[in-house]
């Protein structure tokens, strides 16, 4: 039994070790026979049988750094291991001249506490340091009375200087191609690596005309500043939106994010590729016309290219109501540059059987990768060939009336 | 055939002021004229009764006033097409048998005036009145449209409208010459009445009936020949402007609606892209109506020219 009841005590020895371990630990460097009330004395054979008894106040972290003049929140825990309820009050000593404290449970404003039997009560600390030297460490102890007992933890507290705000700009996909028309949206990620918040104002450096927005990444709202926490990282999406008559070339968008004393910049580029843009216009600007039923007529049209590439091969076609015959001089010009228009005469020549009234023609511009059409309103007057016919058909009248008074007349 | 000498229109204007002033002061006429602008006006009250109530927009408010019939009235147009020739006839129809009847042939004859001056000037008396009728009752229908519409007709409004008024005075002087002619022709003002007036029956209610039985007869349609169907509608369309009823219901349709784009067949692919229910500009609307016009007033001509033969060849003496 003997050696069976070494082995147990060897045991318990570990046990209350690792408790001393941690109890010490947190009461940095007090004889665990100061935090733990005492036990009662047991033999040691009843020890092997018992878990560990006792009251114990403790933290985790028992010595740390903050910054000076900003609050501190140190988390408390009040164990009671096995014994009765215990009233515990609470008072700090040893704190510098200036310093405020306070105690919650549940977040009011705290005492005393009772643990009951196998309980833990989470309790918090709250710390303002005065503002005091950088690098000073102070220490203070928490004190619990209980009866005739104390508890008591001791903390290292340091002042050090803080970390301040560090903001990093990181882009994506820095560089985007595309046409005027297209959106231009870069994914950046901004990150604070300070230990400071900050407000971040997002400021942007384009080309004149070039607008660029702020967004958070899938949100709606355009943003000019953002909260940043320390450590914190955001999304942003940043669209850039060229202007119409930008020229083919690559842009740089210069974007800075500034807060505090800290500033970041990263560089995007626009890549934007020409394009042509015809544009089609009646014969002085209108989209309508006369036009006599069998007879040609000519419309000079207007084809301007407003877009940023010349237009190549332009091609023009019409789709005219049965019947009708529309031919283009020239039938197809073979560049028109960025800005310029061509004039081109549309022969249009309605059938002989059309009725007087509107029609539409459609008149079409086709370039590579540039196309234009306009419903071209056409009048169609009737020939007055029959207006003649009927003025003969009363002349025949009259030649008759005339004939019968040659004929019969004065009489 | 001795050549007498003067003109022989010497007289023409006192005859024709002389006939207009009798018309305009006989009872006849009076009666007629009333029941004429008793139905034109309240055809006219109706129109304008129904285009205050449509709140839709329109560009030729004025020329719905002719157009637009309420039940149990039908249009003004409709009202005109139907009494104009009665007014016409009911000038017309005793015009120079009337004076044989009254015994003053010779006595008007014996007159420095020829006879051309007489049939002459009573026919532009009769259309002198038949043009003041008119007038009168076109005015009486843009006043009551300013009046009651409250809106000033457009300068495109009234150019219709006057066309309008020139087809409403060649139609009534084709009946007048249909009368001159009957009144030449027959001795009895009763006889020459109910001869023009079986003419006016004949195209006013029998015509419609008539026209598709004669094309039928004329062109037979083959149900394996689609162009028999089409000549088939072409003929009845023809026999169908004998009638200057037909020709006066297309002139008021193609001058009073100015959508109307022809007045004959069309077919689709004549209206492949074109814009249906844009208006037609004036003059291309009169354009659409002058084959129309030109026929009435060529059978005008030729029908006074029959009177005219009809009556230079007859005995007066007796």
């Amino acid at each position: 039994m003997i050696p069976a009841h070494a082995f147990f005590a060897r045991k318990t020895l570990i046990k209350s070790l690792s408790a001393t371990f941690v109890v010490g630990g947190l009461l940095l460097g007090t004889s665990s026979a100061l935090a733990q009330t005492a036990p009662a004395p047991q033999p040691p054979g009843a020890a092997v049988e018992q878990e560990l008894q006792g009251l114990w106040l403790t933290t985790p972290y028992p010595a740390f750094f903050a910054q000076p003049g900003e609050e501190v929140d140190i988390g408390l825990s009040l164990a009671n291991k096995g014994l009765p309820p215990q009233r515990v009050e609470f008072a700090i000593s040893g704190l510098p001249e200036g310093w405020q404290w306070e105690i919650e449970g549940d977040g009011k404003r705290v005492g005393a506490a009772i643990a009951a039997s196998d309980q833990t009560i989470d309790l918090s600390l709250k710390l303002t340091p005065a503002e005091g030297a950088v690098g000073d460490t102070y220490q203070f102890t928490i004190t619990g009375k209980s009866g005739n007992q104390t508890l008591e933890l001791p903390i290292a507290l340091t002042l050090a200087e803080t970390q301040p705000a560090e903001l990093t700009l990181k882009p994506e996909l820095p560089a985007l191609r595309g046409t005027v028309r297209s959106t231009f949206d870069y994914q950046v990620e901004i990150a604070n690596d300070g230990q400071e918040d900050t407000v971040v104002n997002l400021l942007a450096e384009a080309a004149p005309g070039f607008q660029v927005t702020f967004k958070e990444r899938y949100g709606s709202q355009e943003l000019t500043s953002i909260p940043l926490a320390a450590g914190e990282k955001k999304n942003l999406s940043v669209t850039v939106k060229a202007p119409e008559n930008a020229q083919a070339g690559q842009y740089p968008v210069m974007v800075r994010a500034a807060g505090g004393n800290a500033a970041a910049e990263t560089q995007l580029v626009l890549d934007i590729t020409g394009q042509a843009e015809l544009a089609l216009a009646g014969p002085g600007g209108r989209l309508s016309g006369d036009a006599t039923a069998g007879e040609q007529r000519t419309f000079n049209f207007t084809v301007e290219n407003r877009g940023t590439a010349p237009a190549r091969a332009v091609k023009f076609s019409a789709s005219p109501p049965s019947g009708w015959n529309v031919e283009f001089n020239p039938e197809e010009i073979a560049e028109i540059p960025a800005g310029e228009s061509a004039e081109v005469a549309v022969n249009m020549t309605p059938s002989d059987q059309a009725i007087a009234g509107d029609y539409v023609v459609t008149v079409r511009a086709n370039g590579d990768g540039a196309s234009d059409n306009e419903s071209f309103r056409v009048t169609v007057r009737t020939s007055t060939i029959w207006g003649v016919t009927g003025l003969g058909v009363i002349a025949a009248a009259v030649m008759v009336l005339g004939f019968a008074v040659t004929r019969y007349g004065r009489r | 055939m001795p050549q007498r000498e003067g003109s022989p229109f010497t007289g023409l204007a006192t005859v024709a002021l002389k006939e207009a002033a009798d018309h305009m002061t006989s009872a006849r006429i009076h009666l007629v004229m009333l029941l004429v602008l008793l139905t034109a006006v309240g055809a006219v009250y109706a129109a304008i009764g129904q285009i205050t109530a449509t709140v839709s927009e329109d560009q030729f408010l004025f020329l719905r006033l002719f157009t637009t019939a309420q039940e149990p009235l039908p249009s003004f147009v409709a009202f005109l097409g139907f009494l104009l020739p009665l007014v016409a006839i009911a000038l017309g129809f005793d015009a120079i048998n009337g004076e044989y009847n009254r015994r003053t042939m010779s006595r008007i004859l014996s007159q420095p005036i020829y006879r051309d001056a007489l049939l002459t000037g009573k026919f532009l008396g009769c259309l002198i009145v038949i043009a003041i009728c008119l007038l009168v009752l076109w005015l009486l229908v843009i006043g009551l449209g300013i009046l009651l519409v409250g809106l000033p007709p457009s300068a495109e409004e009234i150019l219709r409208g006057l066309a309008f008024l020139l087809a409403s005075f060649v139609y009534a002087g084709v009946w007048l010459a249909v009368a001159m002619v009957f009144s030449t022709i027959f001795r009895s003002p009763a006889t020459s009445a109910l001869a023009t007036l079986t003419v006016w029956l004949l195209f006013t209610i029998f015509w419609p009936m008539l026209s598709p039985l004669i094309a039928g007869a004329i062109a037979p349609v083959d149900p394996f020949d689609p162009m028999t169907a089409v000549d088939r509608v072409e003929v009845e369309r023809a026999i169908a402007r004998i009638s200057p009823n037909t020709l006066f219901g297309e002139m008021t349709l193609a001058i009073l609606n100015p959508e109307t784009r022809s007045l004959g067949l069309v077919f689709a692919n004549q209206l492949s892209q074109a814009v249906i229910g844009a208006p037609l500009p004036a003059s291309q609307s009169l354009m659409l109506i002058w084959p129309q016009l030109a026929c009435m007033i060529a059978a005008l001509l030729v029908l006074f020219t029959a009177a005219y033969v009809s009556f230079q060849r007859q005995e007066i003496r007796a």
